[in-house]
């Protein structure tokens, strides 16, 4: 029987945890389930040094999978900031939930179809903090002028309300951050920002709105896609999905005990949450540039109306049930 | 294999004579090609857009423009004359000078190509002016220029923060005081080499008219200037006004406008000095995707895996372990450039020596001081390249491979101290 | 013979075109830098655009430079036996690597480095960030356009080593590069 080789770049680096592991288990599963017949070869950044070419690689054919996220090609490919997370927009569950049996997977395929892709969900990262500052925010006036490393389009968002959005290379942020050339840093959840030691030079943590749940993906070359044999697609499909699953409880579960580490090691760290007037100033400003988004492009009104409306039904759900449990909780402790 | 043949076969090439940069791209793709196909070279643009959107890298124009200003302008001349007045009668003054300067602005760089290339420009001429010995002098300006890689911020520091999962501030604080061994010593050997040899870096020549009060005096306010331009430069940095790139673009104009206040200011001055500062950038760039390209072919033609299997036959022993992983990261850094290294080898070495109970810390720095030698050591050390890429024609490659000797076995001497008293330098080797 | 010449002389012009144009550049970039660190110290503005244009410029700089530097002989070489050779020897070195190394890799970039742009091209490529430039494939587009200039920097290095080669010419210093320290 044939065996089937494929080349997999990632966007990360080697030893990149939790994303990192993903791709390893994918590809362990593809190899396990396949009796050795499809064996997937991981490149990380420091092979292919384009972490933000994935998109390229893959649609050329230069690799058969990428893993990386979808919004990162917001600058080619507009319509592609939909499937990673949206400010306000659905937690990882219901997301996987619109992606699996709702239109998600869809709206997806048909927005990677043309540039000779299938694009399929990578694993989550769960609601993503919303970053270090080294002042507590008490009101839509400390955002004015601030500057903060927040990209995309989040960043997007924090413009509209007064933030000054910064590009600042990774490998300067943390003397950046601690030199008060710029006042916030937004990166990921605790464990990924446990490594680059925010919590040394900043003590408020805020919680997260902009990225609810933070999707990969794992971009594959429509022509590899053809030329695997049935099974072995099928084969390929379960590994991601599983792999994919397997990422957001293992963010889960590295976050709880990063966030046990920092608040036995590093009680400067609190914990806050915007003001009401900023995070009603942030959904507005959301609602409009969403709205700027659908005007003229079909497409992308498709995709912002599917999730909106896919938001609100499965929401009155998570209402009484998600919720509802939690609220009991915290009124029984 | 073909990686490693490709080695052998560069290292032949090179000695042709014909440009570095071009030697690595071509014999690349000759061995890319072969193994590869044409194909592989289409991973080139996505390399080079990855150059180009580095912006830490942007020091490397900027600092040189820097240089370039100070050298026209004869300020960097005045600094290091004025600094070695200051030593008297005493040899080496001006080679201790140039080793304080390159400690100043190692702590506001991190990029080799930008301080070694800053460093040669200032003080090479001076150092051969005053008849130093060219060994001496290019060996210096390479040790000094390094010292960036240790003295923190630093490239390597970064990068090692990432693929060990150390916080950078954690490492940026461990790595001060080896730095700090590290210019001691440098200075401690000029003062041995010069009492046994005076001749290699003569004293400079005491002006009759003057007491040594009025000399003191009149070098004191020489250094003033330049001093200030460099305090300025890593004053922005710590107060945060900039990053460590940007502060090098204040430095650049801080030159310009020194150039004013002394009178040296023109605009084809101006002009002059970004046409060398081009041309010396091309240079070190051309030899960065040169070595890309070089690395590329290296890596996809199956030398990472080779490199990978090689180490997991490293034996245990936490001695034995610690020791031999130097020994490799030494002799690999005769080939590799310190990316590579850290990327392929760190990722194997570090969960062993966390399995062995091994304070990461500690471990990272003896690593980052390793890699530092790597930008040393013949024949592919970058700073070597650059150092000559500056250097009159006069000081030949042998020079600088020679002159660069006694420095390496420095840093060997501080590692071994690292590895042996790691509590004199605040850490400790086990959890 | 008089063509050779004409044609050295003007490869030559093309060279220092690039070198005219990254020069430019470099003065721009410094000063972009340094109003960037102005308006945000004292200012307290940002602009992604201008941060942007910064290693845009820098692109520039480094990659322009690349056929500057060749025309001026200002790329390092290992001199061990480099600098003992006759003038026609030099001559046979960088002729035969200009035409084997030069300009094969310069070919294989520029074409690569063409469909690079192009497909950035079609798509309409922005940056990602808020604020940012847009028209990606200009700035992509240094990079096939480099490799273009760079295969004729390496024509101009035959062409020179041809007319070393008949006496008219010769290799002053063995780099000119060399010489700035
Ligand atoms: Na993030
Ligand atoms: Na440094």
């Amino acid at each position: 029987q044939e065996t089937y080789t494929l080349r997999l770049a990632e966007t990360w680096g080697p030893n990149f945890p939790i994303f990192g592991d993903t791709t390893k288990r994918m590809a362990e599963l593809a190899e396990e389930m396949s009796g050795g017949r499809l064996r997937i070869r991981i490149d990380s950044a420091n092979k292919h040094k384009a972490p933000f070419g994935i998109f390229d690689m893959v649609k050329a054919g230069q690799y058969d999978i990428g893993h990386s996220a979808s919004y990162y090609w917001k600058g080619k490919v507009p319509e592609t900031l939909f499937f990673t997370s949206m400010p306000f927009g659905m937690t990882a569950i219901e997301q996987y939930a619109w992606f699996y049996h709702g239109d998600g997977m869809e709206l997806m395929q048909e927005v990677y179809a043309p540039h000779n892709m299938l694009s399929f969900p990578g694993g989550n990262t769960g609601v993503q903090m919303g970053g270090w500052f080294r002042k507590e925010i008490k009101s839509l006036e400390d955002l004015q002028g601030l500057k903060m490393r927040i990209p995309g389009f989040a960043g997007e968002v924090f413009a509209e309300v007064g933030v000054s959005p910064t590009n600042i290379p990774p490998g300067e942020l943390y003397t950046a951050l601690e030199r008060n050339t710029i006042d916030a840093v937004e990166w990921v959840g605790p464990a990924l920002d446990l490594r680059l030691g925010f919590q040394q030079i900043a003590d408020y943590y805020y919680t997260g709105w902009h990225e609810p749940a933070t999707e990969l993906q794992f971009l594959v070359n429509k022509d590899t896609w053809d030329k695997l044999p049935e099974d072995l697609r099928a084969i390929l499909r379960t590994a991601m999905r599983v792999s994919a699953y397997d990422m957001l409880v293992q963010s889960q579960h590295a976050n709880a005990e990063a966030w046990a580490n920092i608040k036995e090691e590093h009680p400067n760290v609190q914990i806050k949450q915007f003001p009401k007037d900023v995070f009603q100033a942030m959904y507005k400003a959301n609602k409009k540039l969403l709205k700027e988004a659908a005007e003229g492009n079909e497409q992308a009104a498709r995709i912002i109306e599917s999730q909106e409306e896919y938001l609100q039904k499965t929401r009155a759900y998570t209402d009484i049930s998600t919720r509802a449990y939690l609220n009991t909780m915290a009124e029984v402790e | 294999m073909i990686g490693m043949i490709m080695f052998i076969v560069a290292l032949f090439m090179l000695m042709v004579g014909f440009p570095v940069a071009f030697t690595f791209g071509g014999v690349a793709l000759f061995f890319g090609v072969f193994a590869e196909g044409m194909d592989l070279f289409a991973f080139m643009p996505f390399r080079i857009w990855s150059v180009m959107q580095n912006k830490v890298l942007m020091a490397v124009p900027l600092f040189i423009f820097m240089g370039v200003v100070l050298q026209r302008t004869r300020l960097a001349e005045q600094l290091l004359t004025s600094m070695g007045r200051l030593f008297g009668s005493l040899p080496g003054g001006l080679a201790i000078s140039t080793i304080l300067v390159g400690a100043l602005l190692a702590a506001s760089t991190g990029v080799v190509g930008a301080s070694v290339v800053a460093m040669g420009l200032i003080s090479l001429p001076v150092m051969l002016a005053h008849n130093y010995d060219k060994r001496l002098s290019t060996g210096t300006i390479c040790a000094s220029g390094t010292l960036g890689q240790i003295v923190p911020p630093s490239i390597i520091l970064i990068i090692l923060g990432d693929v060990i999962g150390l916080p950078v501030g954690d490492l940026f604080r461990a790595a001060v005081w080896p730095g700090v061994a590290l210019i001691v010593l440098y200075i401690v050997y000029i003062l041995i080499l010069t009492r046994l040899k005076p001749e290699m870096a003569p004293a400079m020549p005491e002006d009759p008219t003057r007491s040594r009060q009025q000399e003191i005096g009149s070098a004191l306010l020489a250094i003033i200037p330049p001093l200030a331009l460099i305090v300025v430069v890593l004053g922005s940095i710590f107060t945060g006004i900039a990053t460590p790139t940007e502060s090098s673009a204040l430095g650049g104009v801080g030159a310009v406008v020194l150039a004013i206040i002394y009178r040296q200011f023109s605009f084809q001055m101006v002009w002059d000095a970004s046409k060398d500062t081009v041309k010396v950038t091309a240079m070190v760039f051309a030899i960065l995707i040169g070595a890309t390209a070089f690395s590329m072919v290296f890596s996809y033609t199956g030398g990472d895996y080779l490199l990978e299997d090689w180490l997991h036959m490293l034996p245990g022993g936490e001695w034995g372990f610690i020791i031999l992983a130097m020994l490799v990261i030494l002799i690999l850094g005769f080939f590799i450039d310190f990316v590579e290294i850290s990327f392929i080898i760190v990722p194997i070495l570090a969960p062993i020596a966390e399995a062995m109970g091994i304070n990461m810390l500690w471990f990272a720095i003896l690593i980052a001081m390793n890699l530092q030698t790597s930008f040393l050591t013949p024949p592919f050390g970058f700073a070597l390249f650059y150092l000559k890429g500056v250097a009159p024609p006069e000081v030949r490659t042998m020079d600088i491979y020679r002159g660069i000797v006694p420095f390496i076995l420095i840093q060997i001497l501080v590692l071994a101290l690292i590895v042996v008293f790691p509590g004199l330098f605040g850490m400790s080797a086990t959890n | 013979m008089r063509w050779i010449i004409k044609l050295d002389e003007g490869l030559a012009r093309v060279s220092d075109l690039c070198g005219w144009v990254a020069c430019v550049a470099m003065v721009l970039m410094t000063a972009n830098v340094f109003y960037d660190v102005v308006s945000r110290y004292a200012f307290n503005e940002v602009s992604i655009g201008m941060q942007e244009m910064e290693w845009h410029l820098y692109s520039v700089v480094f990659m322009l430079g690349i056929p500057y530097a060749m025309r001026t002989d200002g790329h390092v070489r290992v001199d061990v036996l480099y600098t003992k050779w006759s003038n026609k020897t030099k001559a046979w070195v960088n002729l035969v690597g200009a035409f084997i190394f030069v300009i094969p890799f310069a070919y294989l970039i520029g074409t690569y480095g063409y469909d690079y742009v192009l497909d950035s091209y079609q798509m309409g490529e922005v940056s990602p960030d808020p604020g940012g430039l847009p028209y990606r494939w200009i700035i992509k587009s240094v990079i096939p356009l480099t490799a273009f200039f760079i295969a004729v920097a390496g024509l101009n290095m035959a062409t020179f080593a041809l007319r070393v080669m008949t006496g008219e010419k010769s290799y002053e210093v063995e780099h000119s590069g060399g010489g700035l320290a």
